[in-house]
């Protein structure tokens, strides 16, 4: 298998609003061709876009903006993780040889249908993400005794971090005191315990280890990948564990040869404060008992390690991008030009995104 | 329409199940998943236990365990806050998305 690097990155500014996909996608493969010192848009031989968006033939369609006529180019749909899924096939193209250089494109705009996922008729008419969050919460306050400041913190400490992130949707400072007494949505959620759909683009190319000594000064080479899918129904899941998250590490850390404790940095899917608390010990950062205690001392101690561009909580959660935009914090980390949320020698970087209440999750091992 | 939501409309929750291997299908499906076997149907027992809850302005809502292992959302009608486990009657119906309605019994 020929080893892939990321080569170029290229972002928008996530936005509330409503966005023209379009015109983000363009903006996004623009600005990630343009940071790509030698690359050739000739070069360019696959073309992949991640959306939840309805249009069609998107492949084709960035590829004739950015005048490219790739081998491959198609649209890939997996809701929240839809980001990480393009990397992941873009990588699989690239490894087995089928291409050589691959644009990978996502945009969202901030009303999408890739909020709700409505085949689950196990929710009844509690279809929207806030009703699984609201069980998960519960259940893990039940179980490991978790606290409302813990989970508080997760969001105060994320916001903290989105104030160095120009590219983040809200810059605004959000005390522990304020995420707890803001709008509850359930009893066991508040507004600022939530990730907000947002209009946002992010692109990244990829390129096979022949190519990118070529065009790239500081390749970051892709070491480990897990995916795993459980089921699509919120229902199957066993309350209080991600299992498609412990199984698609646990591919990764193997791939990788790398324990969970040589973690650096990390990126991991807070659709909500508790999905922080669970994913980092699902991915063995820390266990269920201490996950709130952990992220206690993490912001007591403005350790960035995990979520430093924010989080999808900080940063905003435009779906197909969100795993392209992970993806590059810690490219953008391990190179050491994440300016003022820079983490000091690092060196493995992971990321996490998941999909539908942790049915599906991808998990990426980066080293520089 | 599918037959699951005809019937959800008309009040009835009814079980898929495999003719060939037994297993229950949830959520109901043309062909069962695991031998790919043809499925049937029967009725709910319409009784369930809470798994988990919280509660939206007054409204109760949870995950609800009912007829072989099957777990659904719906809201919860009690008089006082709800237990863990507890027993509970369930009614259904359908207004373009299904409607799981539960009542904890002996409140």
């Amino acid at each position: 298998m020929n080893k892939v690097a990321v080569v170029g990155t290229g972002q928008t500014k996530f936005s509330k609003e409503d966005g023209d996909i379009e015109k983000l996608l363009f903006e996004s493969a623009d600005t990630c061709i343009q940071s790509t010192k030698n690359c050739d848009p000739n070069d360019i031989d696959g073309v992949l876009v991640s959306t939840n968006d309805n249009s069609k033939y998107m492949g084709a369609i960035l590829s004739e903006m950015m005048g490219i006529q790739p081998r491959v180019s198609h649209s890939i749909e997996h809701l929240c993780s839809s980001g990480t899924n393009a990397i992941i096939s873009a990588y699989s193209y690239i490894s087995s040889g089928l291409s050589d250089v691959v644009l990978v494109s996502g945009a969202e705009s901030a009303t999408n249908p890739g909020r709700v996922l409505e085949w689950d008729k196990s929710r009844g008419n509690f279809e929207h993400p806030i009703y699984w969050a609201s069980m998960f919460t519960k259940s893990h306050k039940r179980k490991f005794h978790t606290t409302e400041e813990e989970l508080a913190m997760v969001s105060a400490k994320n916001h903290k971090h989105a104030m160095d992130n120009p590219l983040a949707y809200s810059n605004k400072p959000r005390t522990i005191s304020e995420v707890m007494n803001s709008k509850h949505i359930t009893e066991d959620l508040r507004i600022l315990d939530c990730s907000r759909s947002c209009s946002g683009s992010s692109s990244i190319i990829l390129a096979s280890e022949e190519k990118a000594k070529k065009i790239a000064e500081q390749p970051i080479w892709i070491t480990g990948i897990g995916q795993k899918t459980t089921s699509a129904s919120f229902t199957k899941n066993i309350l209080g564990e991600i299992k498609s998250t412990r199984i698609a590490a646990d591919s990764a850390y193997k791939m990788a040869s790398i324990e969970a404790k040589q973690i650096d940095v990390a990126e991991v899917h807070d659709a909500f404060s508790v999905c922080e608390l669970m994913a980092i010990s699902e991915l063995g950062i820390t266990s269920d008992e201490k996950s709130g205690e952990f992220v206690r001392n993490l912001f007591n101690t403005e350790n960035r390690m995990i979520n430093p561009r924010g989080g999808l909580i900080g940063a905003g959660h435009p779906l197909g991008a969100t795993g392209i935009s992970q993806t590059i914090e810690i490219s953008n980390q391990l190179q050491g030009k994440s300016e003022k949320r820079q983490i000091q020698n690092t060196r493995t970087g992971l990321i996490h995104n998941m999909s539908a209440a942790g049915t599906s999750s991808s998990v990426m091992v980066l080293k520089n | 329409m599918t037959f699951f939501e005809d019937q959800l409309e008309q009040g009835v929750f009814q079980i898929c199940y495999c003719k060939n291997c037994n297993n229950t299908i949830w959520p109901s499906k043309e062909i069962c998943h695991i031998c790919h076997g043809k499925i049937n149907w029967k009725e709910s027992m319409n009784v369930g236990k809470i798994v988990e809850f919280s509660k939206k302005e007054s409204m109760y809502f949870g995950l609800i365990e009912i007829d072989d292992g099957i777990m659904v959302l719906g809201d919860i009608s009690c008089s006082s806050e709800p237990k863990i486990g507890q027993s509970v009657k369930m009614n259904v119906s359908f207004h373009n998305k299904p409607h799981y309605s539960f009542i904890v019994e002996n409140n």
